[in-house]
């Protein structure tokens, strides 16, 4: 039974998604429960599978029996079910927020959001397992659909961002299309275990090489790597509150996680170590992400397009930890993805609230908030110290694995990115508290209400797990060390 | 320069491919009309597409249906179904972009009253 969780935690959420419209064609009110349902389910089904894959070894699921290089092959190794825990926490969360600020002018097409979300959960689900390049694609182009349509959901402004948004994800996975088609024609297989095996014969093909990078652009426009981060500040400062936590947490992480696997587990480590220098086209293009999206975080004066470019730098951090071609730089470099994907939740949950309960969009004006909410600016004390990487948080201890992989790699220039990108994140998070400290209130906000409790809930679950996340590092990143690496570190 | 150039014309759907991608580009990048950038990016998948096809083309071959089950098989009288499948599914994704970006273009249209970028963004202001 355990062997078909994979698969389960896959078809749960989908076929959700496909019996919403009816089932809750008479009562729309039922959509929100029924989702939140399905994700908390999944959480449970996902811890199942973590501890199952962590005692009897990854779980190779063949859909419909046919078997791996001919059929479609699922992969739930222990990377892929720790990374599926945090998706499912992340996206049960985010969904109790959602459905609290839900946008307000979708009348009865309030069922389609909730269709949309849970496809977009079932996607990434599917992106995380996928052990076939083209069943990855197939799935990056279903989350990237779901995204598109609901960065656009509320109308407005944000239908010109999901416009640029799909142009240049549409782009992106066309190349990445064509990528896949190159290692196609040069190995004749898709499935990532079998051209692992195949691979290592054709390092001085010409197709596969150009493959690779046409590969690497695809998902660096999906992961927004800074050359091709352009659609990412628009399209998430613009969705609506309810929907960029979700998109700014999962969606990049996800596409980073599909590019580690395929130059880890499809290239392998020793082709990556020794005969393609891909580890340092994305050593140094993560030390220029870093670098370069917290000075435009810095520059900006939306809180919003502030978060989404301190998302920006930190793709950055997370590439330059994985490209460290060590134990520990992949190991701090996941557990960071982890982080991240939790502080950028927590972030964008922050800038929800204020946005709903005190309509303040800009740097400026958080001081209007005045001191009416101190849980609220508490977690954003705990956000500020993870974001920076000061010690009890997730974000240092992240940081910590990353520099000691950098400096056992001998490689400077990572270290000196790291720590310039974390000054820089200070001084943007000073810019903030001292907006919110230093102006006094002028405006007592008459709209501030008593805030629901979904929107108190998801910040403090969080932020707390912000802190967790670094008080438990060390078992986590065991974990990582002991199970998750790719054969061949 | 010669041995690159023959190279080229022995295998012109390679030649053809790249002049549809590239075309494709073009067109989404100087076009201002909406509709236009979508037609350059559907010239871009459909090129992919059509490279997908040109690669499994076979001479001579048939489709991968045995006739019967007690001749030997010869797998070079069949032409690899793979690809085409793969075609299929990234015909399908294709056109399901497409409907969710025109759906978006309509939705930009009844919002701005134009598909010009230039004269959206002057509305953004």
């Amino acid at each position: 039974m355990s062997r078909h969780i994979p698969a389960l935690l896959f078809l749960l959420p989908l076929f959700a998604a496909i019996s919403m419209p009816m089932a809750c064609l008479k009562h729309r009110e039922w959509s929100r429960p029924l989702a939140i349902s399905v994700l908390g389910t999944m959480i449970g089904l996902s811890l199942v599978n973590l501890s199952f894959v962590l005692e009897h070894g990854a779980i190779h699921y063949d859909f419909s029996g046919w078997a791996a290089p001919l059929g479609i092959e699922w992969v739930a190794d222990p990377l892929a079910s720790l990374i599926l825990v945090a998706l499912s926490f992340l996206g049960f969360v985010a969904l109790i927020f959602a459905g609290a600020g839900e946008p307000k002018n979708l009348g009865g097409r309030i069922v389609h959001f909730y269709v949309l979300i849970l496809l977009l959960i079932s996607a990434l689900t599917g992106i995380v397992f996928a052990g076939d390049l083209f069943n990855l694609f197939v799935f990056l182009e279903v989350a990237a659909l779901s995204s598109y349509a609901l960065v656009g959901v509320a109308g407005g402004r944000a239908l010109f961002a999901a416009f640029r948004y799909l142009i240049l994800g549409t782009l992106g996975a066309s190349l990445y299309l064509l990528g896949v088609s190159y290692f196609y024609a040069a190995s004749g297989t898709l499935n990532m275990a079998d051209m692992a095996d195949k691979l290592p014969h054709l390092l001085i093909s010409r197709a596969v090489v150009g493959g690779l990078l046409f590969m690497f652009i695809g998902l660096g426009i999906k992961m927004a790597l800074v050359p091709f981060h352009a659609w990412l500040p628009d399209a998430y400062s613009s969705a609506p509150e309810s929907v960029s936590p979700i998109l700014a947490s999962l969606v990049t992480k996800v596409a980073l996680l599909g590019w580690v696997r395929i130059i880890f587990w499809v290239l392998g480590a020793q082709a990556v170590l020794q005969d393609i220098p891909v580890l340092l086209l994305i050593g140094v293009l993560g030390a220029l992400a870093t670098v370069i999206g917290a000075v435009l975080a810095f520059t900006q004066h939306e809180i919003k397009r502030m978060f989404a470019y301190g998302g920006i730098s930190h793709i950055g951090i997370i590439l330059i930890g994985v490209s460290q071609g060590n134990q520990t730089g992949f190991a701090g470099g996941i557990f960071y993805l982890l982080n991240d994907a939790v502080m950028q939740a927590a972030l964008f949950f922050f800038i929800g609230i204020v946005i709903f309960q005190y309509g303040i969009r800009h740097v400026e004006d958080l001081g209007q908030m005045g001191k009416q909410a101190p849980w609220l600016i508490g977690s954003l004390v705990i956000m500020a110290m993870g974001m920076i990487g000061l010690p009890p948080t997730g974000g240092f201890f992240g940081k910590w694995y990353i520099i000691l992989g950098a400096l056992e790699a001998d490689n400077y220039v990572a270290v000196g990115a790291i720590l310039l990108s974390t000054l820089l994140t200070l001084a943007y998070f000073v810019k903030i508290f001292e907006h919110l400290f230093r102006t006094p209130a002028t405006v007592t906000n008459p709209q501030a209400v008593e805030t629901p409790v979904a929107f108190q809930f998801s910040v403090l679950v969080t932020s707390a797990a912000i802190l967790i996340l670094g008080l438990g590092s060390d078992p986590i990143v065991g974990l990582i060390l002991n199970h998750a690496l790719p054969p061949g570190l | 320069m010669v041995d690159v150039m023959s190279a080229l014309f022995q295998r012109p759907n390679f030649l053809i491919f790249v002049i549809i991608f590239l075309w494709g580009l073009y067109i989404m990048v100087t076009r201002y009309n909406l509709v236009k950038k979508l037609v350059g990016m559907y010239l871009v998948q459909t090129s992919v597409i059509f490279f997908l096809v040109s690669i499994s083309a076979k001479k001579g071959a048939t489709v991968p249906i045995l006739r019967s089950t007690t001749d030997t098989v010869n797998a070079i009288d069949y032409s690899n179904p793979l690809p085409h499948v793969l075609t299929l599914t990234a015909i399908v994704v294709g056109v399901a972009t497409l409907g969710v970006a025109l759906a978006l273009c309509s939705a930009i249209y009844r919002t701005y009253g134009s598909l010009d970028e230039e004269d959206i963004l002057k509305r953004l202001e």
